[in-house]
């Protein structure tokens, strides 16, 4: 689904490269759930931003679904989003001038996707978060981990083929961050979404099935998770 | 979409009360002058202009040269007998028709009297505008002597109904007419308006001139009505053809000018129209559309200050998949609601100043809101201006790059953005500061030309028309008058003192060259005390007396005359004025007789005691002015019982001749004002917003030790450095326009160097306070909640 060949990432001051990512080579799958780990500074954000489309590489290549996206117009990137990829942010993101309803419907009036269609995919997204009596809520009477929940239901709106996720638990608590693991672990397992996220920590990694450590720009390991560790079911 | 759109502008406006209320009442207080100015200019710009055909409406111009062709002056007089030389010969004229300019006369009904503007017209003026009449019947109206036309207005006063078919009136206390119709009537920006309207036969009554058929009295005016699509120059050649010859002349001096041009485009320099009142309409769009362009800068300036919190949402959306024309129509939708809200309070605020506002005019406005054309306008504005106030924001903001403004790398403050704000605020500031200068300039001038010495004694002096039986028996008016004491003097006179353009030219004098034959000299024909009634200064000689039998063939000059003529001892010199030599009896001091802005043309008074049109009488300062003028109107109406008597305070002349200066002033100094308050308060809500972003670097800065005073320079100074540019650039450019404004005027005041730091330190107070209210909440505030605040 995913291939990056020798991507590198640079920033010059003065004549001065300053490298954030170096041959990062590799290959993810359809139906993977990978963490990226690292310290701070260690050029994992940047990598998803690539991913993601929000920032280009210096140099090399990114093929999405085959696909050579390495430096694609606004358009076509506004296409994926709508159709391909859904964002999870650390700090939430929702639009705060929006109720809960509003926020999972905006990326699918985007998309024009029908009324009716759009009602049952709200209701549906809705029953399964758990969150039908906050749909008329606006976002700052929510608590954090509820907002991610709104936030992944939005991501999930237009059934993307890919989540990609940058420290969805960074401002949670443990309890409500061991809730959003296990929800991207069971639409890992049940729906089959690809799902890419950055992490600190050792614990949320174990969710996913595949740990890519980065150090200085470069990949150090690429190695599956040890002992898939299965909790409750959300 | 856009109904969520739509609903998030809502919600947006409600959540920022204070962003939101300065960006409506801004916006309402714009849209509202400019509407109020729009409906002046529209009023102008369709004077004449409401008849189907009016634009095929022409009134014949006559341009007066010297013998060597050189420009004397361009006007609408034309001689009597101009009409029916080019009635027949002229294929395009359809109509054709004398007019006479507007008179003020006597129309009765039994003893309900009264003086009302009549209009004596040939039959085709009729025909040449569709005049709607309510009763009577068009094709035969103006054709019978001793007919009148009533407007329905006239109607009503006379004889409190319009059914008034075949009833009479008494005109002038002397002729019974028949009324032969009611015409609705005319819409006030027409210069065909008139209470009622007479066959021409009927003028000769009120001034003999008009019967004679005659190519030297310019008295008249000739309207006519051309075919469609007429070439005006092909015209023109054939009346030239057509009239040359009948008065020694090379060339006619005739031409057509479209009737309804010559109202805003109605002065002439060398026969051709140089602009006229519509400069003064440009200015007044300029102010409209100025004030509105800076309630748009505070929308934009305050839209663009949020950039930092919006920036967020559009990162947001881009990720989720809006595209950058959704997030540009999303910002036009919150300025075009924000927009439609104002223009509901602008239309209220315009409702609720337009009687005042007219009032200033001296014209009265109103918006139509049947017509859907209004609506159509107002419609246009807000769109006109909701796109202005949006489009900066909505480029601006929707050109964000999402993973900058969701990592938070957006600078509230990058280089362009603060960059456009500044100059914005400069802009506004620039021109609110050349509005108060301009109004100081304005008002100094109309102070400088009420202070200026008119050379006669206007205060308790008073003149009324000489009419009716007053005619015949002015010398027992005088006598009554003055043994009445209401009055220390009475002259009779040919026109007023103050009058506008009775001159003459053909003035002979011993050792003149010929070529100053062509000078104009204005003309006064008097009898005695004419001198002593206007208190002129004498420099030598003396007033008409009647011991001096010889007096009837005598002169005053002024002295610009005396000049003019270059007589070294004028008292005692012959001159040939009216084919007859006259002496020259006294000189006296020139005096502001039709304009007070200009030198006026040197001065004939002639001695004539029938011509005589106007009394003037001098009040008896010993009593006081109420007792006097009611003793005058008693003996008026006394000898004159048919005539309403009409006093009218010389004084408040001189005043009517500053109008246009005093509207202009009013209206700088109102749109003046409105532009300054607009300006502060956008000023105002960019302060506000950037207390609110730097709430919590204030409070570490305050834990740190800083004084109230330092915080409050830290937040005013930037915005108060503005000013000062807006200072800096404002004043040349308003010193050169006003400049260029006062050169209009021959008398003028000079702008002192007082007026450029009176209006820099005013506006920097009002600034200065704006900014330091919000600037001392904020260093105020203590620092605990500001740094708990996250």
């Amino acid at each position: 689904m995913i291939e990056l060949k020798n991507i590198e990432k640079y920033y010059s001051s003065k004549g001065i490269k300053h490298y954030v990512l170096r041959h990062v080579t590799t290959t993810i799958k359809q139906g993977e759930f990978v963490s990226i780990m690292g310290p701070s500074g260690s050029g994992k954000s940047t990598l998803l931003n690539i991913l993601g489309m929000l920032e280009e590489p210096t140099y090399g290549t990114f093929e999405f679904l085959g696909e050579d996206v390495t430096s694609l117009n606004e358009r076509k990137r506004i296409e994926l989003y709508r159709n391909h990829i859904g964002f999870v942010f650390q700090a939430y993101h929702l639009i705060d001038e929006m109720t809960v309803y509003e926020n999972i419907e905006a990326p699918l009036l985007y998309k024009k996707v029908g009324s009716s269609e759009r009602a049952s995919r709200i209701a549906n997204l809705l029953d399964k978060f758990n969150i039908v009596a906050k749909k008329d809520l606006f976002p700052n009477q929510l608590s954090g981990g509820q907002q991610q929940l709104v936030g992944i239901a939005r991501a999930l709106a237009t059934q993307p083929s890919i989540i990609l996720a940058d420290e969805p638990t960074g401002n949670l608590q443990s309890a409500q961050a061991e809730e959003i693991m296990q929800l991207f672990q069971k639409l890992n397992k049940e729906e089959g979404i690809t799902i890419i996220q950055v992490t600190h920590s050792e614990k949320n990694a174990t969710y996913g099935n595949r740990i890519l450590n980065i150090q200085d720009g470069v990949i150090k390991e690429d190695s599956p998770t040890q002992a898939p560790q299965m909790g409750g079911v959300v | 979409m856009f109904k969520l759109n739509l609903k998030i502008a809502l919600r947006n406006l409600w959540k920022n009360k204070t962003s939101s209320f300065i960006n409506v009442i801004g916006l309402a207080i714009g849209l509202a002058a400019c509407l109020m100015l729009l409906l002046y200019v529209s009023y102008e710009w369709n004077f004449d202009k409401q008849a189907k055909k009016s634009k095929d409406v022409y009134i014949v111009m006559t341009h007066i040269t010297d013998d060597f062709g050189k420009d004397i002056f361009t006007f609408d007089g034309t001689p009597t007998s101009l009409s029916s030389t080019i009635s027949s010969g002229i294929p395009e004229i359809e109509f054709v028709s004398r007019v006479s300019y507007d008179q003020n006369l006597l129309i009765a009904n039994g003893e309900n009297s009264f003086k009302k503007t009549a209009k004596f017209a040939d039959a085709d003026f009729i025909k040449m505008y569709d005049f709607e009449f309510l009763s009577g019947d068009e094709k035969t109206a103006l054709l019978k002597p001793g007919s009148v036309i009533l407007t329905q207005s006239m109607a009503q006063t006379l004889f409190g109904t319009t059914q008034v078919i075949d009833r009479t009136v008494r005109f002038q206390d002397k002729t019974d007419l028949k009324i032969t119709g009611v015409v609705k009537d005319a819409p006030s920006n027409s210069s065909n308006k008139f209470d009622y309207l007479l066959p021409w036969s009927e003028y000769g009554k009120v001034d003999k001139a008009a019967d004679d058929l005659s190519w030297g009295n310019y008295s008249f005016n000739t309207l006519v009505r051309l075919t469609e699509n007429a070439n005006i120059l092909d015209v023109d050649n054939k009346m030239d053809r057509l009239v040359k010859g009948k008065a020694k002349w090379n060339h006619s001096p005739f031409f057509l000018f479209p009737l309804s041009k010559l109202h805003l485009f109605g002065k002439f320099e060398n026969g051709k129209s140089v602009g006229g009142d519509i400069d003064q309409i440009w200015l007044f769009m300029g102010l409209a559309f100025g004030i509105l362009l800076i309630a748009c800068i505070n929308f934009m300036n305050m839209a663009t200050a949020k950039s930092e919190k919006r920036a967020k949402e559009v990162g947001i959306k881009k990720t989720i998949g809006a595209t950058r024309k959704s997030l540009i129509l999303q910002f036009l939708t919150e300025s075009m609601v924000l927009t439609l809200l104002s223009i509901f309070i602008a239309i209220i605020l315009v409702e609720g100043a337009l009687p005042t506002f007219g009032n200033l005019l001296n014209i009265s406005l109103n918006i139509s809101f049947v017509e859907i054309k209004s609506w159509l306008a107002i419609l246009g504005i807000v769109f006109f201006t909701g796109l202005i106030a949006g489009s900066y924001p909505a480029f601006y903001l929707s050109s964000f790059n999402p993973i900058q403004t969701l990592k938070r790398k957006i600078k509230s403050r990058g280089f362009l953005s603060i960059n456009l704000r500044q100059v914005l605020i400069i802009g506004q500031f620039c021109f609110a500061i050349m509005l108060i200068i301009s109004t100081i300039v304005i008002y100094k001038q109309i102070q400088f030309i009420k202070d200026k010495p008119v050379g006669i004694d206007v205060n308790a002096l008073v003149d009324m028309p000489l009419e009716g039986e007053l005619k015949e028996k002015f010398d027992l008016l005088k006598t009554n008058l003055l043994n009445s004491g209401a009055v220390s003097s009475v002259a009779q006179s040919s026109i007023s003192l103050l009058h506008h353009g009775r001159n003459f030219s053909g003035l002979e004098w011993q050792g003149m060259s010929k070529a100053q034959n062509s000078i104009l000299f204005n003309q006064v024909g008097t009898a005695y005390d004419f001198i002593k009634t206007s208190g002129l200064k004498l420099i030598s000689g003396r007033d008409f007396s009647p011991q001096y039998s010889s007096d009837t063939v005598s002169v005053l000059i002024s002295s610009a005359a005396a000049k003019i003529m270059e007589l070294k001892n004028p008292i005692g010199s012959v001159l040939k004025f009216n084919k007859t030599d006259v002496t020259v009896i006294g000189v006296f001091e020139d005096y502001a007789w039709d304009s007070p802005y200009n030198a006026n043309n040197p001065m004939i008074v002639y001695f004539n005691k029938d011509n005589s049109e106007n009394v003037t009488m001098r009040l008896n300062p010993k009593q006081s002015l109420q007792e006097n003028v009611s003793v005058i109107e008693k003996i008026t109406k006394e000898i004159n019982p048919a005539y309403p008597v009409q006093l009218n305070f010389v004084s408040s002349s001189y005043d009517k001749l500053l109008r246009k200066e005093k509207t202009l002033g009013i209206l700088s100094n109102l749109f003046g004002g409105l532009a300054i308050f607009v300006s502060c308060l956008g000023l105002f809500g960019l302060v506000a917003y950037s207390a609110e972003q730097r709430t919590k670097e204030f409070g570490v800065r305050k834990v740190l030790g800083a004084s109230v005073a330092s915080l409050m320079q830290l937040l005013s100074l930037s915005f108060i450095k503005m000013i000062g540019v807006a200072i800096v650039i404002a004043i040349p450019i308003s010193y050169y326009a006003m400049g260029k404004w006062l050169n209009n005027f021959e008398f003028h005041t000079e702008i002192t160097w007082w007026i450029m730091p009176l209006a820099a330190i005013s506006t920097l107070l009002m600034a200065l306070i704006t900014v330091s209210f919000q600037a001392y909440k904020t260093a105020k505030a203590n620092p605990v909640d500001a740094l708990k605040y996250e």
